[in-house]
């Protein structure tokens, strides 16, 4: 190529064309950025449109919930975790729950279980359905991110009618949830609502974008994250699983009810490109929507009769001296809770292990030597959400 | 594997390194001497049969003031007063800081915690970021929240604070600053208008419920 156009210039052979001088540019995507997600700002170093340098910086959200969680009750603590990934924050209150009835061994109604599950899964799947729709929006399509927010709406409606919240919940409280099921055919409608994301829409999904020939060309063999990488970054969740890894919080390392369930574990293949490029991480997300309606079918069709609460809404929850790390599934990967508690009714310690804060690292490797374009892509497929990055 | 059994193999490795091991509890840890983290985690992340290839997650925790009684009775963290304030205290902060790595083997499935106490004065360990990649951030984190310095760390920089924040949050000690900025930390609504407004309106302007018309002369 380089030889055809000094031919054809016709001036290339003259040996006074002074040689052109190239250095590094400094870049700086975000933080006020449509293609970074949310606050984060990345600072770049490029030569010409090859990135030779990739630092995030973060912290524009940074609450320090951390030290929150040492001057509030456990109970009150809940509130907290709902603003960590705020597109799924069933999921977080799911973990932190989780993790205080660890520590706590205190039992939950078989109940309370099945609705945490049931609205933790309708809450991945309103994660993942803004993953694809954001993720089609960074690489230039802009109807798939109508069609996603369409039915993200409906389940924001059937979660606001369980949990009084549209978007924050603190629905679940350590020893159950906070309300049972509404009485005016709160399941019928979940039931009927998966039955057409599967039958219909995922299909609609996958003609617009899955199989979309402009997205295949910007997605497939485009930031190949390799296994070895993914374990040393301590990648989880769907970048984990598109690397070709069969790990899943939810199978491998059961909590709650899950393992009842009978689902499968997607993995990135390779279809289109490499194993471990984004359009695997992203083609794993829609296949685990389909799996996430067929736990929901499983855990409403069994939902059992009884309580769903084991400790009154008014007592504080007082836990016992201990320490340890409890990890769930996410809807963006393992999120853990690290809780020392020292027999009072405050945590002593609380460390959060956001999935999205480990899964974002790994652009410092292998965002270099891409174009800038195609490290949108690699950003997009990580699905990274700041409110638990910053915490 | 079990952890005990994880625990035996890394004291014959470590030798005098190897401090503790708890089992009781409902999380089993290894306690290991500072200067033998490094050598531990290269261990039990180089040797075949424990091959720990994923770093589930590093801890800085501040000891001061924990009831090791587990009544409950821990010191509390300094916030601000109801007037608005930063608490301070005469209390002489001297517990131990600490670092806690959990661990995890994708290819055996096994977990290992282990754990390290540091001196207040000398808040100092050596980093695992060459180990596993991940612990570069953690690292970062802990010594921006908590002032835990990893000697040897590529990087140090704070991670989620402003490079010109003073001190580490995340320590029982801390306190609260009163302005950042320019702007009053104490949890007021804050306007940036120099002209306080005034409970009665100024003279001869307009009432405060509005538009009547002037009377007529």
């Amino acid at each position: 190529m380089a030889m055809d156009t000094k031919k054809t210039n016709g001036w290339a052979d003259q040996d006074d064309v002074p040689e052109i001088k190239s250095e590094l540019l400094e870049l700086n995507m975000g933080p006020q950025h449509p293609a970074t997600h949310g606050v984060l700002r990345l600072l770049l170093k490029t030569d010409g449109e090859i990135v030779y340098q990739v630092t995030p910086v973060l912290g524009y959200l940074h609450r320090c919930a951390e030290k929150i969680a040492e001057g509030v009750n456990y109970k009150q603590w809940v509130v907290y975790t709902d603003r960590f990934d705020y597109l799924a924050p069933m999921c977080c209150n799911h973990a932190y729950v989780t993790a205080v009835e660890k520590l706590m061994q205190q039992e939950v109604p078989e109940r309370a279980e099945h609705i945490r599950v049931a609205v933790a899964e309708l809450s991945r799947i309103a994660s993942h359905l803004i993953a694809l729709a954001t993720f089609g929006l960074d690489m230039g399509a802009w109807t798939p991110l109508l069609y996603c927010f369409r039915e993200r709406e409906e389940i924001l409606n059937l979660l606001e009618r369980i949990s009084g919240g549209r978007m924050l919940y603190n629905y679940m409280v350590p020893g159950g949830v906070r309300y049972d099921i509404p009485e005016d055919g709160w399941v019928k409608d979940v039931l009927s609502f998966i039955t057409m994301l599967e039958t219909k829409k995922i299909k609609d999904y996958n003609q617009l974008l899955t199989y979309n020939k402009i997205f295949i060309e910007r997605t497939a063999d485009v930031g190949v994250i390799s296994k070895e990488d993914a374990f040393s970054y301590a990648c989880t969740g769907p970048v984990l699983r598109g690397s070709g890894v069969k790990f899943d919080c939810r199978r491998n390392d059961p909590y709650s009810v899950y393992s009842k369930f009978d689902f499968e574990i997607p993995v990135g293949l390779g279809e289109m490109g490499t194993v471990g490029d984004c359009w695997d991480r992203y083609m794993v997300r829609v296949r685990e929507i389909e799996q996430s309606c067929r736990i929901i079918r499983q855990a409403l069709d069994t939902l059992p009769e009884g309580p769903y609460q084991a400790i009154e809404l008014h007592k504080p929850v007082k836990v016992p001296a201990g320490a340890a790390y409890t990890r769930t599934e996410s809807a963006k990967g393992e999120i853990g809770h690290y809780i020392i508690s020292d027999g009072g009714q405050t945590a002593f310690r609380n460390k959060v292990r956001s999935p999205s804060f480990c899964n974002l690292q790994v652009v410092e490797k292998v965002g270099v030597g891409q174009m800038v374009s195609d490290l949108v892509a690699l950003v997009g497929s990580l699905d990274i959400v700041l409110g638990e990055i910053d915490r | 594997m079990e952890q005990k059994a994880i625990y035996d193999l890394l004291a014959g490795k470590l030798g005098e390194g190897a401090v503790a091991f708890h089992e009781d509890g409902i999380e089993p840890w290894a306690e290991i001497a500072v200067g033998a983290v490094a050598e531990a985690c290269g261990f039990l992340r180089g040797e075949p049969s424990l091959d720990f290839d994923q770093l589930m997650c590093l801890s800085g925790i501040d000891w001061d003031g924990f009831d090791e009684a587990g009544k409950g009775k821990s010191v509390g963290i300094l916030g601000y007063t109801d007037e608005g304030s930063p608490e301070t205290s005469d209390r002489q902060a001297e517990g131990d800081l600490g670092v806690a790595y959990h661990l995890y083997s994708h290819a055996l499935d096994h977990k290992f915690t282990l754990r390290i106490r540091l001196p207040r004065d000398r808040a100092e360990a050596p980093t695992v970021s060459g180990v596993w990649a991940t612990a570069s951030w953690h690292e970062r984190e802990a010594w921006d929240l908590l002032g835990i310095r990893f000697t040897g760390h590529p990087d140090l920089r704070r991670m989620l604070l402003d490079d010109k924040w003073v001190g580490h949050p995340l320590r029982k000690d801390y306190v609260m600053p009163d302005r950042w900025e320019g702007v009053p930390m104490d949890g007021k609504p804050y306007s940036a208008n120099p002209f306080p407004a005034t409970e009665e309106p100024p003279a001869g302007g307009p009432k405060p419920d509005g538009d009547t018309p002037p009377a007529e002369a």
